[in-house]
């Protein structure tokens, strides 16, 4: 009876083995034990015996061939025996082959990238204006396209999954809340303190009763004022001048802008050019404490405190001490404009060096306000108001009267440094042509 | 010593019962119908058989990984050997073990083990136990010359002499390791030797291819023991035909070597000690032989056509409930 | 109530156990005359004989292996190692033998064997005598690992350990040998694989094993002045976890606090990091999950550095208060 000879398996991982060669060929006797063949696993040559006595014949496997262990290579014979008739294997079912989804047939030119988030967002390519080389829409014109959707603070959402959570069940958009987590992380409370319906917190008009959470710009303004008024030691000048010159000074400049069709010199633009004069004289006024350096900043860069309706920002006009008075008064009257608006950017709110705030216009007499880090000094401007002074004859008169206040950081600024700059300032207040000279 | 007729039928046929188990689980393996390795035991048949003879139905052995003739020596179904085998749900460990771990606890056999040395340890413990429940029942421990180097063979001989555990420890001394040659560090002799100085009851080593020294050997041990005279070291000269394992390419010894020891076949040995005390004609051993091979061959279809467990019972069994 | 100390109920479950079933006896180093390496055995060698009372030369992996044998015969062995650091050299018969004999033949053997370990620093013998390894043993399936921290619970959790007829690590903290606490006379089973409240709380879950259940409990009455209220749960079992305690708290407070004294890098913190985190209770979170847990050393002498090494309770109220307050 025909005995198989297969590709044996030695090692404990091996699935096949490689033919290096045949000691013995077709029709020659072998004797059960006696190496016959030598093949090859792993770089390793295994000698492989007889597994039985007779004839060699039926070598289907040569060498550099490599064979799965287990498959007959070769029968040993009996005298006259035929090699077995073996059916012939099916070869094993071909994988199916993966047809790739057809492209849409497009006429409008666009990335592929494009094409594919038009298909996933539902968009008509045609209807899009393409922005790309030889008129192709490109994957940015596809997401102008697609709605964007509403995100604070520039898209991604730091939320804990408490607060995704409670989100989820109540059907809050998280991008709509405020964080108070570290880093803004919002956390369950957050969610569930949102009012939905308004991106900012508090109404206008605060009910008695309500409780505004201390988020957002609220809370950023409460946490920089509270630093700031614990670390720095704030020492306050208050002067009173005589407005009579700055009015007309005014009013003059006012009537030269009429003519000129250029926008009114408001007195916000006459105090940021004053100050800034004058603070060009006192450069300790202008200044920043930084680690253990006083740093002395070459540009005049003046803040003008806004009002909000939920709170309090600070737009700057840059390089005060360079620009006219109607440059300024254009700027500030923008900036002022925009901060009401809610749009300033970082830009508008980032640089200053002093900053000025005018409660004159509520009619408030004199204020000390709190010094705005990193700046050194703050000027405070009180109400105009028509008062009896008493005149250095000896007479009396009625004039247009206001305090403003400094509040400067007194590990910088020395009293006399401050009563030098509250001096100058006054003297230019009620000599406004001093700005220029 | 004398033997009945019977018994000597018997272990002829049980070492053909080992011989052809081993050359089939050679010939499942390079068929590619065995998963991992494997570690044969052809040409070491008179150590199992000869000391296993030597025990009661109720006394125990636990053995090492080389174990499928220990296995069938104790008496083990070989349908339900061949199918643990093959790694089949319904083989003695639920295809859990495999060849390396083969147990047949209600058999007496305490198991097979993957780890050089790993039953020794638990020898003592298990005679402990024997010695405590008092029935007067032995442990035969089988290691290799590979764990008489081990610590664990060492700490255990010391802890077997202290609490005198009925226990005879017989190290099958194969010449090799896995790759590293007893002879380079001790002899059968030596080995015996240890047991003198750690103060076993008998300390002896045999012509480990003799069935009939084997079991003299051994039955002085196992009777020691069984009286309260404490543990034995009984060391086995022998010798395994094949290599270490399936991936072993034989690189450390010769090819000569091998024949020699192959003209020192046990089964032929055991075959003329029959002939000669006349228990056992050359016509009837041949049939002996014929079943031994025949049994085999039915464990083997037995085992092939056995199920595999199913993956969802991966996770049973880790613990006692 | 009596109270006795954690040393001295170990001593009184193992009595008790071994009057009431004559299968159990002991085996280790200097457990006879000598009365065990912190003395828990003192006075067993009197009661129960040579017999039961098995005294070893140094032989951890033999002793091991051996308790490993009794077991399979159908003893019930208790081993002691006198330092956790030395279970090194018995792993072999633990991990590869007592952990695995059930599953690789098939449910055929048993092996209801305790190997008892004091383990933990604290007591300045550096390096080699105060180490925790419990992750190691948590990581092998087959095994169960009990950590105990007070007398009560050592009592009941040491009967029911030897009556379980799987093999457990049974690990005491040194330093909790001395804490004296109220134990019931009589003998009782606390269930393997149930953990514990030691203290209720809402705002912030603690999480701690060992010594550091004390340690947490002395944090939390420092902090409960500063109006956090903190929950500690001890799981008391690792290996089998009571996952539902654990994630029934964390589900309430939504913050975690983890600690352990074992070095934190591969430590069982990680483990219940993930089970949390895998659970119900992440969509509870309100913070990540914290791990205080020993520093990336070796236990080292001088005992400002040995201190400095694993976290104290000053540490555990500065870390919760953080959690507590979401600084983090």
């Amino acid at each position: 009876m025909a005995i198989e000879m297969i590709m044996p398996k030695v090692d404990m991982d091996q699935e096949t083995g490689t033919v290096v060669e045949w000691t013995k060929t077709d029709g020659q006797q072998v004797k059960e034990g006696e190496i016959i063949l030598v093949i090859e696993t792993d770089k390793i040559a295994i000698d492989v015996e007889a597994p039985g006595t007779g004839i060699l014949n039926g070598i289907s496997a040569h060498p550099g061939d490599v064979i799965p262990i287990g498959t007959v290579i070769a029968y040993i014979l009996e005298e006259g025996e035929e090699i077995p008739v073996v059916k012939a294997v099916t070869p094993p079912p071909v994988a199916e082959v993966m047809q790739a989804t057809a492209e849409p047939a497009g006429d409008v030119s666009a990335t592929p990238v494009a094409k594919k988030m038009a298909q996933v967002h539902g968009v008509d390519l045609s209807k899009v204006a393409p922005s790309g080389s030889g008129g192709k829409v490109t994957k940015d014109d596809v997401q102008s396209a697609i709605s964007p959707p509403a995100s604070v603070g520039g898209g991604e959402v730091i939320a804990t999954p408490s607060a995704r959570r409670t989100a989820r069940i109540s059907g809050v958009n998280l991008s709509l809340v405020q964080g108070s987590g570290p880093g803004g992380r919002i956390q369950a409370i957050d969610v569930e303190n949102f009012q939905p319906g308004s991106n900012l917190p508090a109404a206008s008009v605060v009910q008695s009763g309500e409780s505004i959470p201390l988020i957002g710009m609220r809370r950023t303004i409460a946490e920089r004022l509270t630093d700031s008024y614990q670390s720095i030691p704030h020492i306050q000048f208050t002067a009173r001048v005589d407005m009579t010159n700055f009015i007309k000074a005014r009013k003059d400049y006012n009537d030269l802008a009429l003519e000129r069709r250029d926008d009114k010199v408001s007195v916000t633009a006459m105090l940021v050019k004053l100050v800034a004069m004058v603070i060009a004289d006192h450069p300790m006024i202008n200044s920043s404490l930084v680690d253990d350096s006083i740093i002395l900043h070459q540009d005049i860069n003046i803040g003008v405190a806004v009002a909000l309706e939920k709170g309090l920002i600070v737009p700057v006009v840059k390089n005060a001490n360079q620009k006219g008075i109607s440059k300024i008064a254009l700027e500030t009257t923008d900036l002022v404009k925009r901060a009401r608006e809610e749009a300033l950017v970082g830009a508008d709110v980032r640089g200053g060096t002093f900053t000025i705030t005018n409660l004159g216009p509520f009619g408030v007499e004199q204020f000390n306000a709190i010094i705005n880090p990193p700046e050194a000094g703050i000027l405070a401007i009180g109400a105009t108001t028509q008062e009896v002074i008493a005149l250095d004859e000896g007479t009396i008169a009625v004039r247009p009267i206001m305090r403003f206040t400094l509040s400067a950081d007194h590990r910088i600024i020395d009293g006399a440094v401050a009563a030098r700059f509250i001096a100058d300032l006054k003297t230019t207040f009620e000599n406004p042509i001093l700005m220029n000279y | 010593m004398t033997l009945s007729k019977e018994n000597a039928t018997d272990y002829l046929l049980q070492m053909y019962q080992v011989r052809a188990f081993e050359e089939q689980a050679e010939k499942s393996y390079m068929a590619g119908k065995i998963h991992g390795t494997m570690h044969l035991s052809i040409g070491q048949e008179a150590s199992a058989i000869g000391s296993i003879s030597t025990l009661e139905p109720t006394d125990f052995i636990i053995g090492h990984h080389r174990g499928h003739g220990l296995c069938i020596a104790k008496g083990a179904d070989l349908n339900l050997m061949m199918a643990e085998f093959y790694g089949k749900e319904n083989g003695y460990c639920r295809g859990r073990g495999g060849s390396m771990h083969i147990a047949d606890v209600a058999g007496g056999n305490l198991g097979a083990n993957g780890v050089v040395g790993g039953g020794i340890p638990m020898a003592v413990g298990i005679g402990i136990g024997l010695k405590m429940k008092g029935e007067n029942q032995v442990l035969l421990a089988f290691f290799g010359d590979g764990a008489a180097s081990t610590g664990a063979f060492h700490e255990s001989m010391i802890l077997a002499v202290l609490y005198q555990v009925p226990v005879v420890f017989i190290c099958e001394n194969n010449q090799y390791a896995m790759s590293f040659a007893a002879n380079d560090w001790t002899t059968s002799k030596k080995i015996a030797a240890h047991g003198e100085i750690y103060g076993m009851a008998s300390s002896e080593s045999n012509d480990g291819n003799d069935l009939m020294a084997v079991k003299k050997s051994v039955q002085k041990a196992v009777d020691l023991a069984r009286s309260g005279g404490g543990p034995s070291l009984i060391v086995n000269d022998t010798y395994r035909w094949r290599g270490h394992s399936k991936s072993d390419r034989n690189r450390y010894r010769t090819p000569e070597e091998i024949e020699e020891w192959k003209r020192k076949d046990p089964i032929l040995k055991f075959r003329d000690y029959c002939k000669k005390e006349k228990l056992i004609s050359e016509k009837e051993a041949d049939q002996i032989k014929e079943q031994g091979y025949a049994d085999i061959e039915a464990a083997r279809v037995f085992a092939e056509a056995s199920p595999d467990p199913k993956v969802e019972t991966l996770e049973e069994g880790v613990y006692a409930p | 109530m009596r109270e006795i100390t954690y040393l001295e109920a170990v001593r009184e479950a193992m009595t008790q156990e071994m009057e009431r079933d004559s299968r159990v006896f002991l085996i280790g180093e200097d457990i006879g005359e000598y009365g065990g390496a912190f003395q828990v055995t003192y006075g067993m060698l009197e009661k129960f004989g040579h017999d039961r009372i098995l005294d070893t030369p140094i032989t951890e992996l033999g002793l091991t292996g051996a308790a490993v044998g009794a077991a399979l015969i159908g003893m019930r062995p208790i081993a002691e190692i006198m330092f956790m650091d030395f279970t090194t050299l018995a792993s072999e018969q633990l991990v590869n033998q007592a952990a695995k004999l059930r599953f690789m033949f098939g449910g055929q053997s048993t092996v209801p064997m305790v190997l008892r370990t004091p383990a933990g620093s604290g007591t300045g013998a550096a390096e080699h005598h105060s180490q925790s390894f419990e992750n190691w043993f948590v990581h092998v399936p087959g095994l169960k690992v009990v950590m105990p921290t007070s007398p009560y619970d050592v009592k009941g959790l040491l009967i029911s350990s030897i009556r379980d007829d799987n093999p457990v690590v049974f690990i005491e903290h040194k330093l909790l040998y001395k804490t004296k606490g109220e134990v019931p006379e009589e003998m009782y089973e606390i269930p393997l694989g149930k953990a514990d409240i030691k203290r209720a709380g809402k705002d912030l879950t603690i999480i701690a094993t060992g010594i550091m259940v004390q340690k947490s409990l002395a944090a939390a009455e420092e902090l409960a002045k500063e109006g956090i209220d903190i929950e500690i749960v001890d799981p008391r079992t690792l290996r089998p976890l009571d996952t539902e305690t654990i994630v029934g708290s964390v589900k309430k407070t939504g913050k975690v606090l983890i600690v352990h004294e074992a070095v934190k890098t591969g430590g069982f913190g990680g483990e219940l990091a993930g089970v949390i985190a895998e659970s119900e209770a992440f969509g509870y979170l309100e913070a990540p999950i914290i791990r205080l847990a020993g520093k990336e050393v070796p236990i080292p002498y001088n005992r400002d550095l040995e201190q400095a090494s694993v976290p104290q309770i000053a540490d555990i109220v500065e870390k919760a208060r953080e959690l507590a307050t979401l600084k983090v």
